[in-house]
């Protein structure tokens, strides 16, 4: 073999070398980001936070002056009629999805095969979350809750959870969201109350949260949330704290370090 | 027709519409008399068995609690015909179901009450840190201010759910709806830490001692009752914030997981406690249903005066 033949094959070699290795490493940075499950679903597993959100202060970090416009002449007279006093989460309810996204608090995820498991820290309640695209549960066993009947399937790499079977008692923001001066800060949905979420990991340390929320008894039409980032929280568990109706929730939630 | 007997008519349908009205009234004033006195539920005798009452109602073939619980407790594990579920991602077992109802299969070698420490009966005849909350001579226990269950039982209720997940195991209580996250060591890539603030549940770390999950629990926040108490005799089985339990947790085969512990607790106990071993049997269900614990200040107040009325009449015989 030529000197210069060696020479090309060594250069094909280094630059080859060099090529995979390129490659190698982008699969390596797509794998951080993918974070795949044993069993190759997008892990959602973890302690996600997300900043506080609402409408307070004169400042409506969530588009809610958009929500209130939507509610009915009829659900506005009886919005009317209540108070602060008659949010759910007064007497510790807990607060249903998006609502639940909004406080401030963590909200934990754990995921096996055919299951997602969402676990909120204030007004502590789990939920759990077929993710096999099965229908909601049969009708006859179908009991209206506070977090309503999920079952979920993946877009690509997004978790597409439909929640039907409220019982109209949660409140879709709290009584102290009060995007116009004309607000009454009350939320009221009802048990036709529909929620699609969408719960993407966008990298290692972000999830992302969006909810499309229909009520064609209290809205005239489907409201879009913003979108809510969250943050991976450097702990294996959230908090465990139980909520008294005699503290209220300010100390409650105080009492939870917000 | 004349005019009398006309007149003697509507007399005779007025006083009818009257007579009606009065039937009426007291029939109102019945419903509305029932919904004012309350009438507290017969309770069965001390030792009786309750369960017997919902036998009666129950349909042919559907299985009570007592024949449950007795299947459950007579049950000899059988890992062949039923194999052990593994998990996909560490083979080890595999506790994922929906578990009912929970039987004792070995009673603690000595009850729990012969531990307590005399200088520990003024604390626990004010009811420990639910003095002022619960008044345990009546018969108000933490179940009904919706603390979650003992934790010598591993906080859990009736039914339960146990998800394993990677680098978890989780229980889903159906009864309140309170939960308990384990993290294991060495599944998550980093030691599971117990600091955190102090809970009714504490702070669970697991790890696996062959296919053994051995879950240790501290930072209690001191308030759990280990027992309930017992009027006029035994007061409430308070615990302490230096609360340590140690919880064995195995899968003998498909059809039951059993639990077992060891309760530690220097300033309640004089020393370390056996608790029962007792297992749960699997249901046909992969899910248990939302129900949550409400405080119900109407249905406090009736209970208090219920209780009460009952420890007068204690008091009587």
């Amino acid at each position: 073999m030529s000197r210069r033949a060696l020479a090309v094959v060594v250069g094909a070699v280094v630059v080859g070398a060099a090529l995979l290795g390129g490659v190698r490493m982008m699969v390596n940075d797509a794998a951080s980001f993918t974070a795949q499950t044993a069993w190759g679903e997008r892990d959602l597993t973890g302690v996600w936070r997300a900043a506080p959100l609402g409408a307070r202060s004169g400042r409506d970090t969530f588009n809610l002056a958009k929500l209130e416009e939507l509610y009915t002449p009829e659900a506005r007279a009886r919005m009317k009629a209540l108070s602060a006093n008659d949010d759910p989460t007064m007497r510790c309810a807990p607060a249903l999805f998006p609502r639940a996204a909004m406080l401030g608090h963590s909200v934990q995820i754990i995921q096996r095969p055919g299951f997602a498991y969402v676990f909120t820290e204030a007004y502590p309640v789990f939920r759990i979350i077929p993710t096999t695209g099965r229908p909601h549960t049969a009708p006859q066993y179908l009991f209206p809750t506070h977090m309503g009947d999920s079952t979920a399937r993946w877009e690509g790499d997004t978790l597409v959870v439909d929640v039907i079977s409220f019982n109209g008692e949660g409140w879709l923001a709290s009584p102290l969201d009060k995007p116009t001066s004309a607000s009454t800060g009350v939320w009221l949905t009802s048990d036709a109350l529909h929620v699609v979420e969408r719960w993407r990991r966008v990298d290692a340390d972000t999830l992302e949260y969006q909810a499309r929320v229909d009520d064609p008894k209290t809205l005239t039409m489907p409201w879009e949330a913003p979108a809510i980032t969250f943050k991976r929280q450097a702990v294996e568990r959230i908090e465990d704290v139980l909520c008294r109706p005699e503290d209220g929730p300010d100390t409650y939630l105080t009492r939870l370090g917000s | 027709m004349s005019v009398r007997k006309l007149a003697v008519m509507v007399m005779l349908a007025c006083s009818g519409i009257a007579g009606l009205a009065l039937v009426v009234a007291i029939g109102a004033s019945r419903v509305s008399a029932q919904i004012r006195t309350y009438t507290p539920p017969q309770t069965a005798a001390p030792g009786a068995d309750w369960t017997k009452r919902i036998e009666e109602i129950l349909p042919p073939g559907v299985e009570s609690r007592a024949e449950a619980t007795a299947r459950v407790a007579a049950y000899q594990p059988d890992p062949v015909k039923y194999p052990v579920p593994r998990t996909p991602w560490n083979g080890k077992p595999d506790f994922s179901g929906v578990y009912w109802p929970d039987a004792v299969v070995t009673q603690p070698p000595v009850a729990l009450e012969s531990l307590y420490r005399p200088e520990a009966r003024e604390y626990r005849e004010r009811g420990g840190e639910a003095a002022g909350l619960i008044n345990w001579r009546g018969i108000d226990t933490p179940n009904y201010h919706c603390w979650p269950p003992s934790p010598v039982e591993g906080s859990m209720g009736g039914t339960v759910q146990l998800v394993s997940a990677p680098g978890y195991l989780v229980l889903l209580n159906e009864g309140g709806s309170n939960f308990r996250i384990i993290p294991i060591v060495g599944e998550n890539g980093r030691q599971p830490s117990a600091s955190r603030t102090p809970s009714f549940q504490g702070s669970s770390v697991g790890h696996w001692e062959g296919d053994t999950l051995v879950v240790e629990v501290t930072n209690f926040n001191g308030k759990p009752w280990l027992g309930n108490a017992q009027p006029p005799d035994r007061p409430p089985q308070t615990s302490s914030d230096a609360l340590h339990i140690v919880e064995r947790w195995s899968r003998p085969d498909a059809q039951i997981f059993e639990y077992q512990v060891v309760v530690e607790d220097p300033k309640m106990l004089t020393g370390s406690w056996t608790g029962s071993t007792s297992r749960r049997g699997i249901l046909p269900y992969d899910s248990v249903q939302e129900s949550l614990c409400f405080l119900d200040p109407e249905l406090d107040a009736r209970h208090r005066e219920f209780a009460a009325e009952q420890a007068k009449k204690r008091a009587l015989r």
